[in-house]
């Protein structure tokens, strides 16, 4: 399903869970797995200097660094490095998203794995939190393939996932997400949830919506759903549609609790939205920051049509 | 010891000597070869023979001592007005001496050549406008780093900078295929949200031909797709260079005049290959006096100008706005007080001053002028190649306090800075004094509050 998965990682502790979804992944399917880490932010003008995204010291980028840093990837994935076969480390500098989106092109890249934001007790925490809440968005935004966010321990291996929940606006991007959730739910034989939230919230002051008005919002959101997805089942009939009302990213949190979901499926796009100011402004970003179990974004079709 | 491994008067030009330099560790092995290094006194003497003309030298002997440059000098004033950091007492007590002894210097004489004319002097010009006389300091630094740089006392990151543009035609390490592939790929990455937007390269009579800082190729290629998307919303016919692209100039600030000259024929020879109307840079200082004001005498044009009309990317912006090829949401404008930061490059040398607030009139609503400003403003505190290089970095950070007390007392949140140099002082002034302000360059402020055509808006899903 997964040629080749790129697993972005602050190399710390933090990534813990995102690291054992990705090599889980990597092992069942065989993948060849790259461990990225981008660990030093360019300063001091064109001079070989980087600020070290950890400790917040500048530094010269050169060999020494790089095979230091790379050792320390080694020594905290070391579990999981012990049973990969087909993994590489690497370790560069740059602007994370960049260096990550940069690294998934030139690779060829079928699926990005990342984790998305760390504990408050460990150092550095909160330079890293912006740090790594800025990558996730402009990645999860720009990258081809699909992006899988783990932010909390996955309790179910992949394959054996039983409930996935697409959340859809009914955007091109969400054409692709779908895809991806259907075929992941094939493969995997699991229930796939389709789910629509209608924004009910203060967008137009003064107008008051009666009940009548939420109720067709919801039955035409229903049908628009019959519409663009059923057709493209081809025999898969192990799924159910739903549609609420509310703020988006509120309901498609409390469905995915409901039906103990072990994965959420939504496309990610914030067109309008400054990426430095929307860290908490997508309803994708407000889904992964509080979802018990990993969410994929997908926008482009890309890397779904041929896996 | 004459020459050293890694600090010698051979110029890189090898990818070996490049990785040589680069592997050894903050330059501690070049600089403390540089301790041995021998002076070739013969070719100083030579050098200054041929190359110090009347210009310089009736400037030298000119000079009335009459101090009035020393208040035009930021590290002067900085520095609790230490006479050694009068321009005037800077520029006689190291070129002034070579030229008085024939180049009968020694190590330590070379040494302290090198650390004046890196760490006390960003060749900013401003002491030539208040002179007198007219005797510019920047400019015989200038000069003087050249003399440095052929004797190999050149700090160890600007060695590597030159070398970069010797080999790579480029200020990094970033070939042509590195180049070609990030136009690709920033424009795919756009597809989305610009349907159409394209990165032209190599067409022929374009109206643009845009070139850039491989700084912005290597790091931060977000740059190139905004330039890509305000062109776009723009309407205009433009175009890149497959080769010739960057128009930066290490070599400029390492004194590798003939490095200065390859880079900058390169640029030229894309003009002419693609016979552009117009030539316009990035947002980047030094880039517009190296490629527009010096480099014509570099590939030695007696006209002394590029081979087509060439514009600053702040020309453009304002060009742009007035014509109403870019319109601003008036909603969108900046509200909080906002200051500009004058580059000494393209302001001072290159006489924008007025262009620059031409786009302030259409961004912001409560501009606050920097004093002193325009042509009068003080450098960023990076400019010459300091914010680069490590040896200096005290020096450098005591000279960013000058341009922290101007930004302070305008009381502004944000600093606009359309140059790379002035960009990067301005973030470190505030990773070292934490004053709470933001900078930006004029892109993303613009994709900020542009108004978009319907037309090339994206289908609504």
């Amino acid at each position: 399903m997964f040629d080749k998965i790129l697993f972005a990682t602050t190399a710390s502790p933090i990534c813990k869970d995102a690291a054992d979804v990705a090599f889980d992944l990597a092992k069942k399917y065989n993948s060849q797995l790259t461990v990225f880490h981008v660990f030093g932010l360019p300063t001091h003008g064109f001079s070989q200097f980087a600020v070290d995204l950890k400790t917040g010291e500048t530094e010269v980028h050169d060999d020494d660094w790089v095979e230091r840093v790379t050792a320390e990837m080694k020594t905290t994935f070391a579990d999981n490095l012990a049973e990969a076969e087909n993994c590489v480390v690497e370790a560069v500098v740059g602007a994370p998203h960049r260096e990550i989106l940069r690294a998934a092109r030139e690779k060829d890249i079928d699926l990005i794995v990342m984790g998305s934001h760390t504990r408050q007790e460990d150092t550095g925490a909160t330079r890293f939190r912006t740090v790594v809440g800025n990558t996730m968005q402009k990645v999860a935004k720009a990258a081809r393939c699909p992006v899988l966010i783990v932010s909390r321990p996955c309790q179910t291996c992949w394959w054996y996932f039983s409930n996935i929940v697409f959340g859809t606006d009914f955007s091109k991007a969400a054409q692709s997400a779908f895809k991806f959730a259907l075929q992941t739910a094939k493969q995997i034989g699991c229930k796939l949830y389709l789910f629509h939230a209608c924004d009910i919230g203060p967008t137009d002051p003064g107008k008051v919506r009666t009940q009548a008005d939420i109720e067709e919002k919801v039955t035409e959101a229903r049908k628009k759903m019959e519409e663009l997805y059923l057709p493209e089942m081809e025999g898969f009939d192990n799924y159910e549609i739903e549609v609420w009302e509310g703020t988006p990213y509120v309901e498609i949190l409390k469905y995915a609790r409901d039906k103990q979901a072990d994965l959420v499926v939504m496309a990610h796009h914030t067109r309008e939205i400054d990426p430095e100011k929307a860290v908490l402004g997508s309803t994708v970003e407000q889904v992964v920051l509080r979802s018990a179990c990993p969410v994929a974004s997908v926008n482009r079709p890309d890397k779904v049509a041929a896996s | 010891m004459p020459e050293g491994s890694l600090c010698n008067k051979t110029p890189v030009d090898t990818m070996e000597q490049l990785q040589a330099l680069l592997s050894d560790r903050r330059g501690v092995t070049y600089y403390q070869e540089m301790d041995q290094l021998d002076v070739n006194k013969e070719a100083l003497a030579t050098a200054i023979q041929n190359t110090c003309k009347s210009r310089i030298r009736t400037w030298l002997e000119i000079c009335a001592h009459c101090g009035l440059c020393a208040d035009a000098c930021p590290y002067y004033l900085v520095n609790d007005k230490d006479p050694k950091q009068v321009p005037a007492y800077k520029i006689q007590s190291t070129l002034g001496e070579i030229v008085k002894r024939k180049g009968e210097v020694d190590n330590d004489f070379m040494q302290y050549v090198m650390d004046t004319a890196w760490s006390k002097c960003t060749c900013c010009n401003r002491c030539g406008m208040y002179c007198p006389f007219g005797i510019d300091m920047g400019v015989m630094f200038g000069y003087v780093r050249g003399l440095c740089f052929a004797q190999g006392f050149v700090p160890w990151e600007l060695k590597i900078g030159s070398g970069m543009h010797r080999i790579f035609r480029a200020q990094m390490d970033v070939t042509q295929e590195d180049w070609i592939e990030t136009c690709k790929w920033m424009e795919e990455e756009q597809e989305d949200d610009w349907p159409g937007l394209k990165i032209p390269i190599d067409v022929e009579n374009a109206d643009l031909l845009y070139t850039v800082n491989a700084r912005e190729v290597k790091h931060y290629p977000e740059d190139l797709a905004e330039a890509a998307i305000l062109f776009h919303i723009a309407g205009e016919n433009w175009t890149v260079a497959s080769e010739g692209w960057e128009a930066t100039s290490l070599s400029m600030f390492a004194g590798d005049w003939a490095a200065c000259k390859m880079q900058v024929e390169t640029v030229y020879d894309s003009m002419k290959r693609l016979k552009p109307k117009r030539m316009i840079t990035t947002e980047c200082g030094h880039l517009y006096r190296a490629t527009v004001l010096e480099g014509p005498y570099w590939a030695g044009y007696e006209s002394g100008q590029p081979p087509v009309e060439c514009i600053h990317y702040v020309e453009w912006v304002a060009e742009a706005l007035r014509t109403g090829k870019l319109k601003i949401d008036p909603a969108k404008k900046i509200k909080e007080p906002v200051t500009y930061q004058d580059s000494c490059n393209y302001i001072r040398n290159g006489g924008l001053g007025d262009i620059a607030r031409e786009i302030i009139s259409y961004v912001a609503e409560d501009f606050r002028e920097m004093s002193p400003c325009r042509e009068h403003n003080f450098c960023c505190g990076g400019g010459g190649g300091l914010n680069g290089i490590g040896r200096y970095r005290p020096q450098r950070d005591k000279g960013l306090e000058i341009k922290r007390d101007q930004i302070l007392a305008t009381e502004a949140k944000i600093v606009i800075a359309p140059c790379h140099n002035c960009w990067d002082a301005i973030r470190d002034l505030e990773e070292v004094f934490h004053i709470d302000i933001s900078w930006t360059f004029l892109k993303p402020l613009l994709l900020s509050m542009v108004e978009v055509p319907e037309h090339l808006k994206p289908a609504e899903d």
